[in-house]
């Protein structure tokens, strides 16, 4: 089978409508599932499946026209009320489109693969073949329904009687979907969920405009500095220069920060297209769990930067799943502590200054400390010394460590402690910082800050010795002026008590062995900078300021020089090292168990 | 200095023709191939890159492009020198990205057809590897060696 048909325009377009009827669809069947008789939204479901159907027919995607010819029939029978959309069906709908997505995935990616589609086809049959009394009893029960193919049937005799008869492979959506986090890439493409095509950015018309605006200012300033630079030439106006100068400088300094955030603004995008997918997961999640979990969703609306974005859907997507697994409890246990039957999670969003504050927050059991500082003592992962030397807040950081899991048996869903390390990493790589907020017994939330953009960032420029490296400033908590005799070495590594905490310092003269000055110095500085939910002391000789910088790559062969995130151009041409923070808590927490060894 | 800018106008190379950049480096004479070289700069401020290879000398502004920068003496373990007025960065396209090659100076850019390369002998200027060389290119009164380029950046190194 050819995968590229003779009209490559043609296919274009379909890909794209496809791609964005589909990405509303997920959406649409949730909501269909609270309200049933939402006709007008059946209606535009079933107008996307036919659009999509229609024109999968014409080009001769045969295996897609199956799908959706199918599909389709379903919502037909829905629309005309000969079928109810309770959860059963609803599965079944969900996993077809699933599938749709990823033959779609296929052609987008240009090869035809032959995928087993007739498992769903089954499916989708024996809804077609089931009568309406069977639906109509079953919505009654429906709601709190646990079983799904692959986990309990038996558990639902109802449920069973459509269930039985499909053959093996029609759990394989599913399990994709909820596969284990350690291989998310792998696992999130195959099952379509990234349909968002990454090449492209739409972008307002009005912020072209805008742009366009800027640039003409922009044009305006240059020929003003060029009328400026033949007067200096011709010695015209002399006594003036240095006035008019000025004042060029600082309209262009204007102009240029506008033009800035106009670009920046074109790369930026809601954050509320990571959440689309959220309810389905969590309904998919609930089913499975046998809990009640109502997701509430805010501030869709916040935009931050694609990259950004790209990076944080994998750490929401366990820390939603942490939120159902390990927070909120059964319907049973929540009625015995007194809350309402069904669990909440609400995911917000919303700016604060520069920053995206991004919150999961679950009115679970919480977090049990104790509970959790016996299985890292249990794994080995930290010893009783070091335990007796933590805060509340240090033990709940515990939950990031490779390795960690409170859970005794691993399930598809969690437990394999890996998700919150994928957490950690993927937040580090953003330079952003983890909170935890957590009450026993009434839930927790966590509570992720994160910078808008990835391509410039303000950073705090520092000398050592010799050599000018800048520290991203969102990772700066504060600066301090120390005297050589105020460290404390033990065990050959250097610490401040700062206030009521000791701190690990990293002296980056040595980290990046930096040539020393033979005069020394009886003070330094030092950089408080947060990674995560650590803090970590940078020593530098000198602090030269703040200053907006665009993130330069060092390029393939030096992508992965410890401790160094990138470069930059300063003002004089020179290129500047970006230190990556999050590198040198490494070297950190071999000085904290040192510590702890010696305490 | 004509031939030179001939040389980088030049057509694209056949089979039998082809052009070489030919630099000087510890008083020996290289050549890389013109269709490699993006442009030759004057030495410029480097900024050292911790924790690296040791002949990665560091990074440079290249119009706003960051670029890696690579010492050749320090690369085949030659003695080091002080840079002067004649030393030259070769800015060179590696697998679609930009490096630079701090060599003593760039001498001129010549033609040669194919069939004056011949295999490099055993045993070659000072301590080069093997594996980096093409062939030795016997030009009158002087021999030149001829670099693989692509093979300066072997995979495990990066």
């Amino acid at each position: 089978m050819s995968v590229l048909c003779d009209d490559q325009e043609l296919l274009d377009e379909f890909l794209t409508e496809a791609t964005e009827l589909l990405e509303k669809i997920d959406d649409d069947l949730i909501t269909l599932e609270k309200f049933p008789g939402d006709m007008e939204l059946l209606n535009r479901i079933f107008r996307s499946i036919h659009t999509v159907k229609g024109a999968a027919s014409f080009l001769e995607f045969e295996l897609l026209v199956k799908v959706t010819h199918k599909t389709e029939d379903v919502l037909n029978r829905l629309r005309k009320g000969e079928l109810a959309p309770h959860p059963a069906i609803m599965d079944v709908i969900l996993d077809a489109v699933t599938m749709v997505k990823i033959l779609i995935n296929d052609i987008k990616g240009e090869e035809l693969k032959e995928r087993p589609i007739d498992g769903i086809i089954v499916r989708l049959m024996a809804v077609l073949a089931e009568n309406v009394v069977e639906g109509a009893a079953e919505i009654v029960t429906g709601v709190l329904v646990v079983a799904t193919p692959h986990t309990a049937p038996e558990q639902e005799p109802v449920a069973l009687d459509l269930l039985v008869t499909l053959p093996e492979s029609s759990g394989t959506s599913i399990s994709d979907e909820l596969a284990p986090p350690a291989a998310p890439a792998g696992t999130t493409k195959a099952s379509g969920e990234e349909l968002t095509d990454k090449a492209t950015v739409r972008v307002d018309v009005k912020r072209v405009d805008d742009l366009m605006n800027q640039v003409g200012e922009l044009v305006l300033e240059r020929n003003r500095m060029m009328q400026l630079t033949s007067d200096y030439q011709n010695e015209i106006n002399l006594d003036a220069f240095g006035e008019e100068l000025a004042k060029l400088s600082k309209r262009m300094n204007f102009v240029t920060s506008e033009l800035q955030m106009q670009i920046l603004k074109m790369r930026l995008i809601p954050v509320g297209n990571v959440f689309k997918k959220f309810p389905r997961i969590v309904r998919n999640m609930a089913r499975d769990l046998g809990k009640m979990v109502e997701l509430q969703v805010f501030g869709e609306d916040t935009e931050l930067d694609r990259s950004v974005v790209d990076l944080i859907s994998d750490p929401l997507i366990h820390l939603l799943r942490n939120a159902m697994d390990h927070g909120v409890e059964t319907p049973q246990e929540r009625a015995v502590a007194g809350k309402p039957p069904t669990g909440s999670v609400v995911l917000s969003a919303h700016h604060e200054g520069n920053r995206i504050i991004i919150s999961i927050k679950d009115d679970g059991r919480g977090i049990d400390c104790e509970r959790v500082a016996a299985k890292a003592l249990e794994k080995g992962l930290i010893t009783p010394d070091q335990l007796s030397a933590m805060s509340t807040r240090e033990i709940l950081s515990l939950i990031f460590l490779p390795g960690f899991s409170t859970k005794d048996v691993a399930s598809d869903l969690s437990g394999r402690g890996v998700g919150m390390d994928v957490v950690r990493t993927n937040i580090e790589k953003l330079n952003g910082v983890i909170e935890i907020k957590n009450e026993q017994g009434q839930g927790s939330e966590f509570i992720l800050q994160l910078p808008l953009t990835l391509a410039i960032i303000q950073s705090l420029l520092v000398e050592v010795e010799r050599e000018t490296y800048s520290i991203p400033l969102s990772a700066v908590l504060e600066t301090l002026r120390v005297n050589a005799g105020d460290f404390h070495t033990i065990a050959g590594r250097k610490f401040l008590q700062l206030r009521d905490s000791v701190l690990p310092i990293v002296a980056l003269a040595e980290t990046f062995h930096v040539s020393q000055e033979t005069q020394h110095k009886d003070f330094c500085y030092v950089v408080v900078v947060a990674v995560a939910e650590k803090k970590i002391g940078l020593m530098v000789s000198r602090l030269l300021g703040q200053q907006e910088v665009a993130i330069k790559s060092l390029g393939n062969y030096l992508a992965n020089v410890p401790g160094i995130a990138g470069s930059t151009i300063m003002g004089d041409g020179r290129v500047a090292l970006i230190v990556d923070p999050s590198k040198l808590t490494g070297l950190c927490e071999a000085a904290k168990n040192g510590l702890h060894q010696a305490a | 200095m004509d031939a030179a800018a001939a040389g980088l106008h030049g057509d694209i190379h056949t089979e039998e023709r082809m052009q070489l950049v030919n630099f000087s480096l510890d008083g020996e004479e290289y050549g890389v191939e013109v269709l490699k070289v993006r442009e030759i700069i004057r030495m410029t401020d480097i900024t050292r890159v911790p924790n690296t290879l040791h002949y990665i000398e560091g990074v440079i502004n290249l119009r706003g492009k960051v670029i890696p920068v690579i010492s050749l003496r320090k690369k085949f373990a030659l003695d080091s020198a002080e840079s002067d007025n004649r030393t030259r960065i070769i800015v060179m396209e590696m697998t679609s990205e930009l490096t630079g090659f701090i060599v003593d100076s760039v001498v001129e850019v010549i033609r040669i057809s194919a069939g004056e390369i011949q295999p490099p002998p055993s045993v070659i200027a000072g301590s080069i590897d093997q594996e980096y060389l093409t062939g030795v290119i016997n030009r009158e009164d002087r021999l030149m060696v001829m670099l693989n380029v692509e093979r300066l950046f072997s995979h495990e190194e990066r």
